[in-house]
């Protein structure tokens, strides 16, 4: 199956064209590894990152913005959603909204290199919603251990 | 001679003109057009002799006047003068210029000069006398208001000075004395010198220069220097004194404090800096972070490919840790912190735990020992993220201060603070501690005393936050040997201040 791309890490061409997500959840699933949506619209740190969550268990469906990324859980939710908050198209926390509408249960964190972001986390709270944050740079060691919620 | 002329001449001069080229009417007319009032009378004090000009002074006119005493023209209380004055006409003598205040026709007094000289029949024998009145009340109006102008002079804040054109000191006043610290006595019949520094003695040869040329030195800005030899910043105003003629004479020089002026411009400037700085430190972050993240990444991955023990992966190691060098000076500099964190509910003491959480293992790597007492049971609403970079940021000193190990003290408690109640922090290390010259200055950005290591920035950050939060923070230290050590005392106030729309942001 074309899926199978998904998991060669390293292997970074294929993947924004996944085929099928479904089929990439059901893969996860029956691996026991939790699904990461991870959102950024740096290629590289995307790239970098996938291939470091895939290494430490997870089940990554990269995106490098958030309308790309809101169809690709179209369907299934993930168990996370790591994205970052500056982003053309969809801010990381339009993304994180109408995730969380979608799936209540999804682990939410955004990450974010820039300063100046407080007017978007503000639009979010005042529609009620708050986001856990955490500051580029970030070991990767520490986002694994922020997705595992230690 | 002028008094039997004058005895003549009460008539107008046109009349006077018709009587041609005769030598007393041509001294009539010369009187007449004299601004002085010319007034004869006999000895008995009746006015027998009145010209144009008193007519003008006084409002009467001659035919209501001549024959009148003299009385009519005098206040009743300077009435006595009269007797002295017609002793002295009698014995001869003529009064020069008297100054007294003679009455006009509708009761108004005025100030005049008067001379009055006898007159004589051809015997000799006085018969009279002549009296000049010249109208002085307005050289009394300029005295009076000259002597406002001294008032205003002495009692103004600036330093007002008058020089001759050698730089010699004519007049001093009290705002000199307060500015400069001489006494009027001490200064004038000195050289302004004394005032100028020695380095800025060139500047008087220019002011001078400019003054023989008739220019005006307008709000020059520059030095001068008190009794006591401490230099002090000036705005001066020198314009040349001229005397009647319009010849420069000397200077007047005008000389305002600007000292405490200066001192808000320089401060003003120096925060205008800082929020460059800060708006700069943002936009570089943007474009720092996001390559710091994917090469971290990316020596991470590097590193987790190579064989362990082998060199690359050494090399790797090496660069992870120098990138995290970076990556901790952008955490603690590019303004990550400064604009992400919304105020929320927070213990203090929760983010401190924090804090320490994160430096766990260097605590432990340096044998430093904690102990805190935290008493702050109110919560506070801060910004998280500004408030765990302050504390992050004196922590990360307190633990570059003890080398050697040693114990980190934190308590914090409920105060009641100059701007309210607030929770007060205090962080003490047993360090090596900072010298007393540097104390000063280590809330300046970029001085630091770690030499390459540090950056100089971590405690002008930690202070513009908590300012920002409308906090304090301040900085006790010891290099005594075996009592040395660094406390540093943050103070939050419960009620934030009211937010002010901030350039920085955007």
């Amino acid at each position: 199956m074309a899926t199978a791309s998904v998991f060669v890490t390293g292997d970074h061409a294929p993947i924004v064209e996944l085929p099928c997500t479904e089929v990439f959840h059901a893969v996860a699933a029956q691996r026991d590894r939790p699904t990461v949506l991870l959102v950024d619209d740096e290629i590289l740190i995307v790239d970098t990152l996938t291939e470091i969550l895939e290494g430490a268990g997870f089940s990554v469906l990269p995106a490098y913005d958030g309308r790309t990324a809101l169809e690709k859980v179209a369907r299934c939710g993930p168990d996370y959603l790591l994205s970052d908050v500056l982003m053309p198209k969809m801010n990381g926390v339009e993304l994180a909204i109408a995730i969380r509408k979608m799936y209540p249960s999804t682990r939410i964190m955004l990450f974010s290199g820039q300063a100046g972001i407080s007017d978007i986390l503000l639009d979010g709270l005042r529609q009620g919603f708050e986001f856990e944050l955490i500051a580029k740079p970030i070991h990767p060691l520490i986002v694994i251990e922020h997705l595992r919620g230690e | 001679m002028k008094p039997e002329t004058k005895q003549t001449s009460q008539d107008s001069t046109s009349e006077i003109a018709i009587l041609g080229f005769d030598p007393g009417a041509h001294l009539a007319a010369i009187l007449d057009a004299s601004d002085d009032a010319i007034i004869s009378r006999d000895l008995n004090g009746t006015i027998v002799g009145w010209d144009g000009s008193a007519a003008q002074m006084f409002g009467y006119a001659a035919n209501e006047i001549v024959g009148r005493p003299i009385f009519v023209l005098i206040p009743q209380e300077l009435q006595g003068e009269e007797d002295e004055i017609l002793r002295k006409l009698r014995a001869g003598d003529r009064i020069d210029h008297h100054e007294t205040i003679l009455k006009k026709k509708n009761g108004d007094r005025f100030s005049v000069s008067v001379t009055i000289s006898p007159i004589r029949n051809a015997t000799g024998a006085i018969v009279g006398a002549s009296e000049a009145a010249r109208d002085i009340s307005a050289r009394a109006k300029d005295d009076e208001s000259r002597f406002q102008l001294a008032a205003i002079v002495d009692s103004a804040d600036d330093a007002i000075v008058s020089k001759d054109l050698n730089g010699i000191v004519r007049t001093w006043n009290h705002g000199a004395v307060r500015m400069f610290g001489y006494t009027t006595e001490e200064m004038v019949g000195q050289s302004i010198l004394r005032l100028i520094p020695d380095d800025l003695h060139y500047e008087e040869d220019e002011i001078l220069r400019k003054l023989r040329a008739g220019d005006r030195v307008d709000h020059y800005n520059t030095v001068r220097m008190t009794k006591n030899g401490e230099p002090f910043e000036v705005s001066v105003t020198i314009s040349p004194i001229r005397d009647a003629s319009g010849k420069v004479i000397g200077a007047s020089k005008i000389a305002r404090d600007i000292s405490d002026r200066r001192r808000m411009e320089r401060l003003l400037i120096q925060s205008e800096k800082l929020a460059a700085t800060g708006r700069m430190a943002a936009a570089i972050a943007h474009e720092i972070n996001n390559p710091l993240e994917s090469l971290i990444n990316l020596i991470f991955l590097a590193k987790k490919n190579s064989p362990p023990g082998g060199k690359a992966h050494a090399h790797l190691q090496t660069a992870e840790q120098e990138v995290e060098r970076i990556a901790h000076i952008a955490r603690q500099t590019l303004g990550y912190y400064r604009d992400t964190g919304l105020p929320t509910e927070v213990h203090l003491h929760a983010l401190i735990e924090n804090v320490l959480t994160v430096y766990r293992a260097k605590l432990l790597a340096s044998d430093i020992a904690v102990d805190t007492r935290f008493n702050d049971i109110q919560k506070i609403s801060v910004s998280r993220g500004e408030l765990l970079q302050v504390f992050s940021n004196i922590i990360t000193n307190a633990i570059d201060a003890m080398h050697g190990g040693g114990t980190l003290n934190i308590t914090t408690r409920k105060i009641a603070g100059p701007s309210g109640d607030g929770i007060q922090t205090v962080i003490r290390d047993s360090g090596v501690g900072i010298r007393r010259e540097y104390l000063e200055k280590i809330f300046e950005p970029f001085f630091t005393t770690k030499g390459n290591l540090g950056t100089g920035i971590g405690l002008w950050i930690a202070r513009q936050l908590a300012e920002r939060r409308g906090g304090q923070i301040s900085v006790a230290s010891s290099t005594e040997n075996g009592c040395s050590g660094t406390s540093v005392t943050i103070f939050v106030p419960f009620v934030a201040p009211a937010p002010r729309p901030s350039s920085q942001n955007h």
